[in-house]
């Protein structure tokens, strides 16, 4: 068994700005044929999210057989808008700014349309990128063994010379997070920026994050922040852990406010259904939301809490454990 | 499309040389695929094609010169001479016990460099050839560009007068040597320059009614000290994406929070409570628990008797303050009285406007009612004085009648008392009273507490009024000055810390000799806006004539002159006008020519005759700063700046090369200046521009600046460029104390000066003609104003993909929401009028008409339709813009110059905007639309 680098995401500090969207765009989907492509997205939950309801798409593992879901559609990722700048700025033909194409689904298209009814509706934001699985349906489906996971860090890889197009990894990620290039008919997806974390830099996403809420390191690390709040403090979940593929990016579950009663009164019921959060964080969120309910509590009550000042990451090289070797 | 631009650029740019950086570096096992995910892989050496995308040759600093208060410093990486992508520096320094700074950078900043590169970009110069906004150019020379332009400035002000050239560019702090360029060219030539904090609706006219400052704010971490946070009318989580972090740090830490907003939005999300007043009701919220606070005697009265002016005497008679006057021949009428419990005799008090420092301060800085810092200090402290906040007492006036006086505490809490109980408050703002006196019991009792607030009150035509009512909430729990508590207010980059540097380049021979436009007003009046006021019982023209009439605010062009030459850059000036109806159908033709220059085509460049193209802000020096945080960082080249592009800096200075040229060619050089007494030469112009040389170039002009404040004293370029951000020595209203974050207020609550205000107090009590005829002479609820006779209140906040009009039409960011400007309604709205999602709405009123698509929220409060404002009035919309249907409405409170602190200086009082006071009907729309 290999080494693992792995992700923990703290949704109560995801603040929804898409930095992380940005800065992975920026730095590796600007080729042709990768214009719609969001390796890493964040989307509003309870919502269909990116692609357009991908959790119907299937996948993953079923009593450890691996599942062929279906190709989300494309129109279900949404794409790049052309607009015609310069009809409307310098030939004078078009008066307005306008997309050249209808938009159809966005990438974000339900961002803050929230659940519910006010004023006890509710949202929130999850941030979402390949999982590096370590049982990735991805590289089982694969015919042509173009996908490999590798053993110094158990990143999960689309081997871009070898990959045929096949797409039977598109179909197995319960995901959704393998994107086809229609443009030179190959597979592509997130590279968990290992370039970077081979020279001791944190993946884009991370590093970029103003809401401070990405933790990375190796996940078998029993003194970095991950292995503590995965294995130790248990806050940290995967994301449906019914898919089979045993993830390595894991979230801290969200708190929202207090709701209110018929008469406008604080209420004690939870704004979120816990039967939301259990569907997409497993049994294991009432463990987990009790454990950081018990924690803040501490804080509030001027008691310290180690799980707390392990979350606020005082020092920003406190959120990576693997070797932060230079200032990029 | 800018990204694919780029790639191409870098394809061309770099062929055959894209050396492998990393390649060899790193043993591989080879593995092989299938069933067993950690078999052995055949690995090609495919992986190299991804370590040479994260590879560049030149590395530099960059900054994000835009009104957005993030100031946050970033790498710019570059290869082969093209720019590919920045990263924050993340090398801004931290104090103890503090969450970092770093990251600071957000989603727009992470793509930054798309607007160098692309459609949008301005690459030459361009002269009109169809109509204004038609979109139609030909191609000009620099040279031919500038004589048009220099011709048309000298022809102006021989044939008119040298102030009917307007030149608008707004916020130094985030490029003080970009905002110097065209104010120190409108200095030397005479024209007027315009003020953009109060234009804007940034400016907290009730923080410079209250405490004589023109606003203040802690840096964001010190929002980690506090124990209670209120997010009021400011929703951080989308517009300070860099400063959010402390907020959810913060309820890590045990912080309680709390989110005050109609709608559950991005900050609601992170709080134990969100409150949701029905919109404009703050200030009655506000005055809620303000009575709770007193009910409970959970206020600081000492604070209220040493800091606030609530123990000053006001007569019952004629219901004005007790001054000096009344009491003594030769009196002063900026001297008061408090009623001393001890003596039980009227006590003169000590710091108020009448009284001169001993020591005379050396400089009158533009963001204070006055000088009081040479003060001594502990100057308010009260020794044996105590100053009784209650009861009624006579006086023996100069004349020998004896009056009834009462304290300002007395007269404003018997008003909270009868008005404003939990159950009243309740049914104004929809608030159930039981959460209202929670609320107010948590603020009194947690401490420090803290009020974060924004554009969300304050851009009512009572927005005074909600920030009186908050400053009287931190003065009652004696939040001021202290590390986590206070009231402080975050719209715009608008705090230029080290203020002189930008005085000393920006006008040469003095603030006072340059003339300030008030744009508010400017707009108001040169755009012949309808306000509809009429229907509120307030005469606008009234109050606006007797303030011009008697000197209280300024109006240029003098003597009801039109404007003729309007320059704008940095600055989108048309799009996020509001008025801008009024303002294309009536100002736009009174200006004979309207210069721009952007290194993107703006609505305002659009809308010009003349478009020049300037440097992005990875190619050129400046400076960049803000009031979220303390330190000063810088952008340099990454590369020359592209196309003909050209920076600030330098195009004004090649401006004034032609403008001295075509004077002497035209034999009108030298003109008198009746105004300033200033003969002026314009042939010397280039000169004066450069300062005989000495401030040819932008990093010239940069060392310049940085010598001439205290605030960054011993600060260099190269300091900045090496290693990074550097801490200001100086700040407006507190000291700086290493290891410490900024907060403000502490000279005048731990050093005891008197603060900047008529009665040398917080002062809530104005008893101003206007104040009087207007109701608020206390600050006291008024209903949002309903002068628009439509269904729905129009709400217009930022957006999390933009800076204003900024990114509004970048690709990436659009297809992160949906793709172009939207209109936001809640269910209920939408069904009453048949709408579903996505559908074509027309949004309308008196004043303009929008065309957009419907997103439905369930988070959105009924009675109201929200849209991100300033989407580019040419964009994805079918029509209009938001400010389509928003009016000028000029509060007669701001018109007020001739009340001690409340004076006319730029950007520190006047009015503002008043756009969240307008109202809208929304129906389907039925015409032709695309898909």
């Amino acid at each position: 068994m290999g080494k693992q680098v792995a992700m923990v995401m703290d949704l109560n500090k995801c603040i929804g700005c898409q930095a992380c969207t940005a800065a992975c765009k920026s730095l590796w989907t600007d080729d042709e044929g990768q214009e719609y492509m969001l390796w890493n997205n964040v989307e509003t939950r309870p919502g269909p999210g990116y692609p357009r309801d991908w959790e119907q798409d299937g996948g993953g593992f079923a009593d450890g057989q691996l599942q062929y879901g279906e190709l989300p559609e494309r129109s279900a990722h949404g794409g790049e808008i052309p607009l015609n700048h310069e009809q409307a700025f310098s030939s004078g033909t078009e008066i307005r700014l306008q997309q050249k194409e209808p938009m159809g689904y966005g990438a974000n298209q339900d961002e803050d349309t929230s659940s519910g009814t006010y004023p006890n509706n509710y949202h929130f934001y999850l941030p979402r990128l390949c999982n590096h699985c370590t049982k990735p349906a991805c590289l089982e489906a694969c015919p042509v063994r173009a996908i490999y996971k590798r053993e110094q860090d158990g990143i999960v890889l689309v081997d871009q010379d070898k990959c045929q197009g096949i797409r039977m990894c598109n179909r197995a990620c319960p995901y959704d997070k393998v994107y086809f290039n229609y443009v030179i008919k190959k597979s592509q997806k997130c590279i968990f920026c290992f370039p970077r974390v081979e020279q001791g830099v944190a993946p884009a996403c991370a590093r970029q994050c103003p809401g401070r809420l990405r933790f990375v390191g190796m996940l078998e690390d029993e003194d970095g922040p991950i292995h503590k709040l995965v294995y130790q403090w248990k806050v940290a979940l995967p994301l449906h852990p019914e898919y089979g593929t045993d993830p390595n990016v894991f979230y801290v579950p969200p708190i929202l406010p207090s709701s209110f009663d018929e008469q406008g009164r604080f209420s004690e019921d939870p704004r979120v259904p816990m039967d939301y959060l259990r569907y997409l964080f497993g049994p294991e969120v009432d463990a987990a939301l009790i454990t950081m309910h018990e924690e803040i509590e501490r804080k509030k009550a001027g008691k310290a809490s180690e799980l707390m000042d392990l979350l606020i990451a005082r020092e920003w090289k406190s959120l990576f454990n693997i070797p932060d070797v230079r200032v990029a | 499309m800018p990204r694919s631009t780029r790639r191409i650029f870098l394809k061309v740019a770099g062929a055959g040389c894209l050396a492998a950086a990393f390649s060899g570096g790193f043993a591989f096992k080879t593995l092989a695929a299938t069933q067993d995910p950690n078999a052995q892989y055949e690995y090609t050496g495919w992986e190299n094609l991804h370590r040479n995308e994260w590879t560049w040759d030149k590395k530099t600093r960059g900054a994000h010169l835009i009104n957005c208060t993030g100031a946050c410093p970033h790498f710019v990486y570059a290869k082969d001479g093209v720019v590919l992508r920045e990263e924050p520096s993340k090398d801004l320094p931290s104090f103890d016990g503090i969450p970092e700074y770093n990251p600071r950078g957000c989603n727009k900043g992470a793509c930054a460099a798309d607007y160098m590169y692309g459609a949008h970009r301005v690459k030459y110069p361009l002269i009109r050839t169809g109509e204004r906004g038609e979109g139609k150019w030909r191609r000009a020379s620099w040279d031919e560009a500038l004589e048009m332009i220099a011709d048309k400035v000298v022809d102006t002000i021989r044939d008119h007068s040298a102030d009917c050239i307007s030149v608008f560019t707004p916020v130094p702090a985030v490029a003080p040597i970009s905002f110097s360029a065209g104010h120190r060219f409108a200095h030397f030539i005479g024209a007027h320059t315009h003020t953009f904090f109060d234009w804007y609706g940034d400016a907290p006219t009730g923080t410079a009614q209250t405490c004589g400052i023109q606003g203040e704010g802690c840096e964001t971490a010190d929002w980690f000290n506090a124990r209670m946070i209120i997010t009021w009318g400011s929703n951080p989580l989308t517009t300070r994406i860099p400063d959010a972090h402390y907020l959810t740090e913060a309820a890590m830490n045990g912080t309680r929070l709390v989110s005050i907003s109609p709608e559950y939005n991005a900050t609601s999300i992170k709080v134990d409570q969100w409150i949701h007043p029905r919109p404009g009701t703050d200030a009655a919220l506000g005055l809620g628990m303000a009575h709770v606070i007193i009910k409970k005697g959970l206020y600081d009265a000492n604070n209220l008797k040493e800091q606030t002016d609530m123990p000053f005497l006001v007569r019952t008679d004629n219901g004005l303050f007790l001054r000096e006057t009344d009491m003594v021949d030769g009196g002063s009428d900026a001297m008061f009285y408090a009623w001393d419990s001890k003596t039980r005799k009227p006590v003169r008090m000590k710091g108020s406007w009448g009284e001169q420092p001993k020591k005379k301060p050396p400089v009158q800085p533009p963001f204070f009612g006055r000088n009081t810092l040479t003060f001594p200090k502990g100057y308010l402290d009260l020794g044996d004085l105590d100053p009784a906040l209650e009861g009624t007492f006579k006086v023996k006036l100069k004349d020998g009648t004896r009056v009834n006086v009462r304290p300002v505490f007395a007269n404003y809490k018997e008003q909270i008392m009868k008005d404003y109980s939990p159950g009243q408050v309740s049914a104004i703002t929809g608030v159930n009273a039981a959460a209202i006196t929670r609320l107010a019991t948590d603020y009194a009792t947690i401490k420090p507490s803290m009020i974060i607030t924004g554009a969300g009150i304050n851009h009512w035509y009572y927005s005074d009024v909600n920030m009186r009512v908050f400053h009287f909430l931190s003065a009652l729990t004696a939040n001021d000055g202290r590390n986590g508590g206070g009231v402080n207010h975050y719209i715009g980059q608008w705090k230029p810390v080290p203020l002189p540097g930008v005085g000393a380049l920006s006008f040469p021979r003095g603030g006072q000799k340059h003339r300030f436009c008030q744009t508010t007003i400017w707009s108001y009046y040169h755009s012949e806006v309808y306000d509809a006021m009429e229907n509120e019982g307030i005469d606008t023209a009234a109050f606006l004539k007797e303030s011009l009439d008697t000197g209280q605010m300024p109006l240029y062009p003098r003597d009801g002159r039109d404007p003729k030459v309007f320059f704008c850059y940095r600055g989108n000036f048309l799009n996020q006008a509001k008025g801008q109806k009024y303002m294309l159908r009536n100002l736009w033709p009174k200006l004979e020519m309207i210069v721009t220059a952007n290194f993107r085509m703006d609505t305002m460049a659009l809308y010009s005759d003349i478009v020049l193209p300037s440097a992005h802000w990875y190619e050129k020096t400046d400076l960049n700063m803000s009031h979220e945080h303390t330190y000063l960082n810088m952008t340099e080249p990454a590369v020359e700046p592209l196309w003909e592009s050209k920076t600030d800096w330098e195009i004004f200075r090649l401006i004034s090369a032609k403008v001295a040229e075509a004077a002497v060619r035209k034999g009108y050089a030298r003109y008198y200046d009746e105004q300033f007494k200033w003969a002026r030469d314009l042939s010397r112009l280039l000169d004066d521009y450069t300062d005989n040389g000495k401030l040819e170039t932008d990093v010239a002009a940069v060392e310049f600046f940085l010598r001439k404040a205290p605030h960054t004293k011993g600060i260099t370029l190269d300091m900045l460029r090496e290693k990074g951000a550097q801490r200001f020595k100086l700040n407006w209203t507190s000291p700086m104390k290493e290891n410490i974050p900024y907060t403000p207020f502490q000279h005048f609550t731990v050093s005891k000066k008197p603060w900047p205000t008529l009665t040398g107090r917080q002062q809530f009590f104005i008893d101003h003609p206007t104040f009087f005829a207007m109701g608020v002479e206390l600050p006291v609820y008024k209903a949002p104003v309903d002068a628009d006779k439509y269904p729905l209140r129009f709400n217009t906040p930022h957006s999390r993909y933009a800076i204003h009009s900024t990114w509004k039409d970048n690709v990436l960011m659009l297809r992160l929401h949906r793709g172009g400007p939207l209109i936001e309604l809640s269910a209920v709205e939408a069904a009453a009028r048949g709408l579903k999602d996505n559908d074509w709405a027309e949004v309308w009123n008196d004043h303009g008409r929008i065309i957009a698509r419907v997103k439905i929220r369930a988070g959105e409060q009924a009675g109201r339709v929200t849209m991100n404002h300033t989407p580019e009035l040419y964009q994805d919309l079918m029509e209009g813009g938001s400010q389509s249907v928003i009016p000028i409405r000029l509060s007669p409170t701001a018109l007020v110059g001739n009340y001690g602190h409340l004076r006319f200086k730029p950007n520190y009082y006047g009015p503002g905007g008043t756009n969240r006071d307008v109202r809208v009907e929304v129906k389907r729309y039925l015409g032709a639309a695309p898909a």
